[in-house]
């Protein structure tokens, strides 16, 4: 048995119903189908060779505007000779144009259609006209003219002999147009008649399984129809989180996996927290206006107690008791109190660290948004997050430097194999450079560390040993994501968001 | 980072090493002094090298870059000696200076025979040092005469603006002071060092000629150095005195590098409010001294290196141990290393000749417990919420600006976290609320299928006058979603998921809110507080972000709702 969908089952069986030829339009106005719908079932039957498609082109004919308002008022020609029938058959063209209510302009052509009709002869000597006969009978244009007015699509094809030449009169006399047009008749075959009578047995097709069906069990008497699975569908997006949070996630659950307790602090900090208890200089380059972000309004805020603040005063003045020579320069306590936008995560640190409320040993990261007035380009943001933390125990070297980056190279970056450079931080001595690599990936300079300088604890009150260190995670992320610009992180591209793989 | 551009050829000749055109080669050698090659010029032939270390102007010189290699590629141990003969010129120092720029040193350099290469690279160590160590010549600034035109004793004075003409390097006529910084492209640039007081610092020679303007700009006449000059003036002014006689130091030493010969100046200060009459020899090669201690050595090291290792290691460095006696060394510092401040700096020098990768990486596992930030699990549950209600996480700046805060939300306009030295305009203050941060995610995404349903769970920051920073940070939540058919119920729906889910009770009344529609908008309450909004936005702000689709939101203050539910 050949399998038709519901559609061209219902085409089918109104063929046959309807003697198995029927036009595709009478079949649209039937079904209230769409033309390319019928269309579509008519070209999928003809293929399995259940009907066939003829196409046939006709001369249709349709009057014009003029034509219309004639068929609904008659010709003026008709009017005239009318009006002449009325008077007694022979009198003054003006005054039968006048009885008749002839526009003046429509005169000369009724006359005109008056004579060549033979419908009475004109004496132009003494402008009178007079019928040949007391009744003029209806044309055959005039009968074209009311058929088509009727509303009937009439073809030329169709018309006896007086009435096409009558088409093609009004044609001349622009009442009508004479235009082809293409229809299309579908006529069923001998196959096409058994599938359409094979159908009426066939069981019912159902589309959609509707809860109706389900709960009166009448699914188990009707056909589910069978889908085109191969068809596409409608696009669905569901909800997802951002391909870069969940990345700091994994990066989160890892160090607190190693043992990683997360500080937190505010985004605006004051210039105490992100540079002088990180012995950076109050004339430090990374303190112009061109690197760091200062607040408007207020300009100050409030700095630690007066023990801690002497302390670093005079490690930067004169290196305090911490060993060192200081910067040499005397130091501002306004400088100190300037709020900032915080410019690294390393200020989060400073604080631990001067709330003594650390155990020892113990372990801290921060995930910190930081700010930088850069311009945004393909290698630089404004704002971003930086992974950094500290490792706080009593002996602590070197060697805990290099084996802490090279932990996170493993466990972070899974890292094949590190290799350490030596690096410089104004706050860290000494200080290392990670660079990891990774099969696929090749080098990246993944991280950063060092011992926190006697200058940096001591004034803070810790004696221990101190190792700082920070991950490069926004190139990691990118190498990951497949990235080359790092404003992609932020992007605002939501086809971007929803299409990223979150593997 | 300063970036110092070199001629390769000359610097694999003064090393002794070629590096065949191999930058991963050249970038090994320069990882000892933490350095990288940043680009490299096959045409002039020449590399730019940034050196990570900002502290060792010492480097930044195709010589001084040599001097610091030479000890690790194993070809001059320990410091490079100078000698600098006796002085042969006085320099006199008006008392006005005392408080406007009040340092200056000085040395003069003999049978100096200068190429265009040489004069060029000099210029390019001043100017670093001007800008970088010398803080954009705010603290120190470096000028460099033809001896031969001076008549000495030099003048370092201060004068009334309207006092002193002169002709400006690199101009032809006579300028008065006020006009040079109105002017000359250097007046301009550096005006704000000198504006400040209503004295200006000058040079002058004994017969009144202008030597230079400093930290302005030298004289066309005596202040210009050709391939001709023989025998150079050297000064340098400033703020702080230490680091004046550095930056003469370093200069000099480039000079002599190039084969002149140093001679020291006499400085003579008068009595001033802080300072008693005195007298300086200017430069000043001598070595510094340094106790390091041999324990404290391996033990931020975690080596167990002997003294007699360690001053091996030193010499690899390019410093000198004096003596050895037990536990402490003394070490010599030259006078060029200005980075030294402190024992450590003079560990991390034995570490790097030692090897960091010979160093063996050690991981301890120390007890010590993990855990992320207490409000990170609600943030979390509130994210997986938000996802399974079929929003799309999204991460904005938090830096945005006034007119998508308020006038894009027909808002009224509030106080807001601003900076004052804003790069963009379009990023000039801290967000107080999410809404405007996801509007602008829309507007920048109406040509992509709808519906579009977003959410950002991040940080707003809002003024507080009792806090230390005079703000506070507060994690906020806001969703959106926009179609042809996006109203309030279907919002409201999500809220509802949302907050129950939370365990959040809620009630919602009716309000006002000039970012959404009249009548189609509540408060939030949570325990009577208002903890947030939710409605249809205002065709108003639709506009102003150009869209299309209704969009129907809700704003959460989630640090509000969540503070009694994070385990402290």
């Amino acid at each position: 048995m050949v399998e038709l969908r519901a559609q061209e089952q219902q085409v089918l069986s109104i063929i046959e119903k309807s003697g198995g030829t029927l036009s595709v339009e009478q079949l649209i106005s039937d079904l209230g189908l769409s033309d390319a719908a019928v269309m579509r079932s008519a070209l999928t039957l003809q293929e399995k060779n259940l009907l066939k498609i003829h196409a046939t082109t006709r001369n249709i004919i349709k009057l014009t505007e003029e034509g219309k308002t004639y068929a609904k008022d008659a010709l003026p020609e008709r009017k005239l000779i009318s009006a002449l029938a009325k008077i007694g058959g022979t009198a003054n063209l003006r005054e039968i144009a006048v009885r008749a209510q002839l526009q003046p302009q429509f005169v000369q052509i009724a006359l005109g259609w008056v004579i060549r009709k033979k419908w009475a002869i004109y004496n132009p000597k003494d402008n009178m006209l007079t019928m040949l006969n007391a009744q003029v009978a209806e044309g055959s244009d005039e009968m074209l003219l009311k058929q088509l007015a009727e509303g009937e699509q009439t073809a030329l094809d169709d018309l006896n002999e007086p009435l096409k030449q009558a088409a093609e009169q009004l044609k001349k006399r622009k009442l009508a147009t004479i235009e082809p047009k293409t229809s299309r008749i579908l006529q069923i075959t001998q196959q096409g008649k058994k599938a359409a009578l094979e159908a009426t047995m066939a069981p019912v097709e159902v589309t959609q399984l509707t809860p109706e069906l389900i709960i009166t069990g009448k699914w188990q008497n009707v056909k589910l129809q069978k889908y085109n699975i191969q068809a596409p569908v409608a696009k669905t997006f569901g909800g997802k989180k951002h391909p870069y949070l969940q990345f700091l996630d994994e990066v989160r659950a890892k160090l607190v996996q190693l043992g990683f307790e997360e500080m937190t602090g505010t985004q605006v900090e004051t210039a105490f927290f992100n540079f002088d208890a990180l012995y950076v200089p109050q004339d430090h380059p990374a303190r112009e206006p061109s690197d760091i972000y200062y607040i408007k309004e207020p300009e100050f805020g409030d700095v630690p107690d007066e023990q801690t603040l002497s302390q670093v005063k005079q490690t930067h003045e004169n290196g305090w008791v911490t060993g060192s020579t200081g910067w040499g320069y005397q130091y501002q306590l306004q400088a100190a109190k300037r709020l900032i936008l915080r410019g690294h995560g390393t200020c989060l640190s400073a604080r631990t660290l001067q709330a003594h409320t650390y155990r020892v040993p113990s372990k801290h990261f921060s995930i910190a948004r930081v700010y930088r007035p850069e311009i945004t380009d393909k290698t630089h943001l404004s704002e971003f997050n930086q992974v950094e933390g500290i490792i706080i125990d009593k002996t602590l070297n070197l060697k805990d430097l290099l084996g802490v980056l090279g932990k996170f190279a493993m466990e972070i970056a899974g890292a094949d194999k590190v290799r350490f450079k030596p690096d410089y931080f104004p706050f860290t001595e000494p200080s290392v450079e990670l660079s990891a690599y990774k099969e696929g990936y090749g080098w990246i300079e993944f991280g950063g560390s060092g011992i926190f300088r006697p200058e940096v604890t001591l004034p803070l009150g810790v004696v221990e040993p101190v190792i700082a260190w920070g991950l490069g995670v926004d190139r990691l992320f990118m190498m990951r994501a497949g990235l080359e610009d790092i404003r992609m992180i932020f992007s605002q591209d939501l086809q971007w968001l929803r299409s990223k793989q979150v593997t | 980072m300063p970036t110092i551009d070199v001629d390769l050829a000359e610097l694999e000749q003064l090393l002794d090493v070629q590096f065949g055109g191999d930058m991963e080669k050249l970038d090994e050698v320069l990882a000892y002094v933490k350095a990288e090659v940043k680009a490299r010029n096959e045409k002039e032939g020449s590399v730019s090298i940034e050196m990570k270390d900002t502290n060792r102007p010492d480097l930044w010189s195709v010589e001084g870059l040599t001097r610091a290699l030479q000890g690790y590629l194993n070809q001059r141990k320990g410091i490079k000696p100078y000698v600098c003969g006796k002085p042969i010129v006085d320099v006199n120092v008006n008392a006005d200076l005392w408080n406007i720029r009040p340092f200056i040193c000085c040395s003069v350099v003999k049978n100096i025979h200068l190429q265009d290469s040489t004069i060029k690279g000099i210029m390019h160590l001043q100017d670093k040092l001007d800008q970088t160590h010398g803080r954009n010549r705010q603290k120190t600034s470096i000028g460099i005469y033809n001896f031969d035109l001076i008549k000495p004793p030099v003048r370092y004075t201060a004068v009334e603006p309207a006092e002193v003409r002169f002709v400006p390097l690199g101009f032809e006529e006579q300028m008065g002071l006020d006009e040079i910084l109105e002017r000359h492209p250097k007046g301009v640039e550096y005006a704000s060092i000198v504006k400040k007081n209503p004295l200006y610092p000058m040079l002058f020679d004994s017969e009144g000629k202008v030597l230079s303007f400093p930290p302005i700009i030298n004289s066309n006449d005596l202040g210009k150095i050709t391939e001709e000059s023989r025998n150079l003036l050297v000064e340098v002014t400033g703020t702080q005195h230490q680091t004046v006689l550095n930056t003469l130091n370093l200069v000099t030493l480039a000079l002599v590098d190039r084969g002149g010969e140093a001679y020291a100046a006499r400085v003579h200060y008068p009595k001033t409010p802080n300072y008693a009459e005195r007298t300086v020899v200017t430069p000043d090669f001598g070595n510094k001294r340094f106790q390091l201690s041999v324990s404290e050595t391996n033990r931020l090291l975690g080596l167990n290196l002997s003294a007699e290792k360690i001053v091996d290691l030193l010499l690899v460095a390019g410093l000198e141990a004096e003596s050895a006696v037990g536990d402490s060394v003394t070490v010599l510092v030259p006078c060029y290393r200005v980075d030294v401040m402190h024992q450590v700096d003079i560990i991390e020098d034995v570490a790097i000749a030692y090897g960091y990768n010979s160093i063996e990486p050690l991981w301890r596992e120390l007890p010590t417990t993990g855990h992320a930030k207490p409000e990170q699990r609600l943030i979390d549950v509130a994210r997986e919420l938000m996802v399974g209600l079929g929003y799309q996480e999204t991460l904005n700046t938090t830096l945005t600006n006034q007119e998508n805060l308020f006038q894009k939300m027909n808002m009224p306009l509030k106080r807001t976290i601003e900076v004052s030295n804003p790069k963009v305009a379009t990023m000039t203050c801290l967000r107080n609320w999410l809404l405007p941060s996801l509007m602008e995610f829309l507007a920048a995404n109406t040509s992509v299928e709808f519906p579009q349903k977003i959410f950002e769970l991040g940080k707003v920051t809002l003024p507080d006058e009792t806090s230390e920073t005079r703000s506070k940070d507060e994690d906020w939540l806001c969703a959106a979603t926009t179609h042809a058919n996006a109203n309030f119920s279907e919002i409201k729906s999500a809220l509802d998921f949302f907050l129950g889910n939370m365990g959040v009770k809620w009630q919602i009344k009716e309000t006002n809110h000039p970012s959404f529609i009249e009548g189609r908008v509540g408060s939030v309450i949570v325990d009577g507080v208002e903890v947030g909004v939710v409605g249809e936005v205002n065709p108003l702000v639709l506009l102003a972000w150009k869209l299309e689709n209704p969009v129907a939101a809700f704003e959460l203050n989630f640090h509000t709702i969540t503070i009694n539910k994070s385990p402290k």
